[in-house]
């Protein structure tokens, strides 16, 4: 019983802080653009957050978030972010389990590697439209993620204060 | 006390009758105050003064405190005042730029009296860096269908509806790459398509392709929807020729458009919920 008390409000906590920083993305970064591009923090909680919680998690809170996106912003398919974010999840697990372990430098890796996933599919969609745009994509897939970049810290914060007040006694 | 009063008392009593009376006869003859009253005038006179210099700086710091009181009340009331005015002010204008873009819409209409508007107010420009895109506050409670037009009040095209809920809808604007629109030169006539081109998305233009291989084009060009197909209303103003350039092969022409409508600034569309094709 107390192993379920202790998921409920670790997740509970994930849920309210990812609920506050999507209130984040849409009521302030939504409006700032760096290097004239916003930035767009979802790939970085799917990221971060299975760094820390791993591979099963990370992919079930990617496949929700990516859901939601879906639902929220329009896209080029409308499974573009369901699908992706999942994977997103699983490969930064994989990654800080079994390369870099979990930490600051890790949070950024997995954070780049997110937006290598996302973006990739973005372009590859382009690119099925007839819209190969290599350089143009290629330009603002860079900026999107070092503008995004400027946000891991407070993420990484945030998700491992979380992590370790639920895993004190690991 | 009492033997002095006896031994002494009727000479006192008379040198204070004299002292009366020589004060009386001086004060009678003289044209200034009696001697003693003018000494008396003279030790009392630096205690009045100083006395009414007391009194005098009570005073000022009283009314000082009453009028600075008064004057914060005051201009509590002024700054309301002027709040309430700005904020009269503001909805003058906006109430005068809402006329305007009426005013223009009515010329639109009396222009294409087939059409039949919806009036909306974007609530989200684009949430992607991957696609434009314009969320508006009406959707299907208003009658609003996928592929309606979005213009401005002077008939500029903003895009075309893409998704439609109960009430909101989302827009792909002119620049999105899913966007696709049938266009005319309006100088020469000649027939091209009018796409989103990711390259051009971020400089705010997007592609006139297809165009006719003799097709002849001038900076500054005027081009719009041609409406063939019945899909979308001819003649709503796409953009105008930015720039003339050859495709990768160097085979064909297309051209750089700037949208006529400017899309960051744009806070209120018409939608075209219906219009006649056969015009």
């Amino acid at each position: 019983m107390i192993g379920r008390s202790e998921t409920f409000i670790r997740w509970a906590l994930f849920g309210a802080v990812t609920l506050l920083l999507l209130l984040l993305q849409g009521f302030v970064l939504q409006f700032v653009t760096i290097w004239g591009v916003m930035p767009f923090l979802y790939p970085v909680l799917v990221a971060v957050l299975a760094m820390w919680e791993g591979s099963v998690p990370g992919a079930v809170y990617g496949l929700v978030l990516g859901l939601l996106c879906d639902l929220t912003l329009p896209g080029p398919i409308p499974c573009l972010y369901t699908l992706i974010f999942p994977l997103v999840g699983l490969f930064a697990a994989v990654l800080s389990k079994s390369w870099l372990p979990a930490g600051f430098w890790c949070s950024l890796v997995v954070s780049v590697l997110a937006f290598v996933l996302t973006d990739a599919a973005h372009v590859v969609l382009l690119a099925a439209r007839g819209h190969a745009a290599w350089s143009a994509a290629a330009l603002t897939a860079g900026k999107e993620t070092l503008a995004t970049l400027l946000f891991v810290p407070v993420v990484y914060l945030v998700f491992r204060s979380i992590h370790r007040l639920c895993h004190r006694d690991d | 006390m009492k033997d002095f009063l006896k031994r002494h008392g009727l000479w006192v009593l008379f040198a204070a009758a004299v002292i009366a009376v020589t004060v009386s006869v001086l004060s009678y003859f003289s044209n200034t105050s009696s001697p003693l009253a003018n000494i008396t005038g003279v030790i009392t006179s630096p205690f009045r003064t100083a006395y009414t210099a007391v009194a005098g700086w009570f005073g000022d710091k009283q009314n000082y405190y009453e009028d600075n009181k008064a004057l914060k009340k005051e201009n509590a009331a002024l700054k309301k005042q002027i709040a309430e005015m700005e904020s009269q002010v503001r909805q003058a204008q906006t109430d005068s730029d809402e006329n305007t873009r009426l005013r223009e819409l009515l010329n639109l209409q009396e222009k294409n009296p087939d059409y039949q508007y919806e009036t909306a107010s974007i609530t989200e420009h684009s949430s992607s860096n991957w696609t434009s895109s314009l969320t508006l506050n009406c959707g299907t409670n208003r009658d609003i269908a996928v592929n309606d037009c979005v213009i401005t009040e002077s008939g500029y095209l903003v895009g075309i509806v893409s998704q439609v809920g109960m009430n909101w809808c989302t827009v792909l604007t002119v620049l999105d790459t899913d966007t696709s629109l049938g266009a005319q030169v309006f100088r020469t006539g000649a027939i091209g398509l009018a796409q989103g081109d990711f390259n051009l998305m971020s400089e705010g233009t997007l592609k006139l392709g297809y165009l006719p291989a003799r097709c002849s084009l001038l900076n500054g060009d005027l081009v719009v929807t041609s409406g063939l197909g019945g899909y979308y209303p001819a003649g709503l103003v796409i953009g105008s020729v930015d720039e003339v350039k050859m495709d990768d092969a160097g085979s064909t022409q297309y051209a750089v458009l700037k949208p006529s409508a400017d899309l960051d600034s744009l806070k209120e569309v018409f939608i075209i919920k219906s219009f006649d094709s056969a015009n």
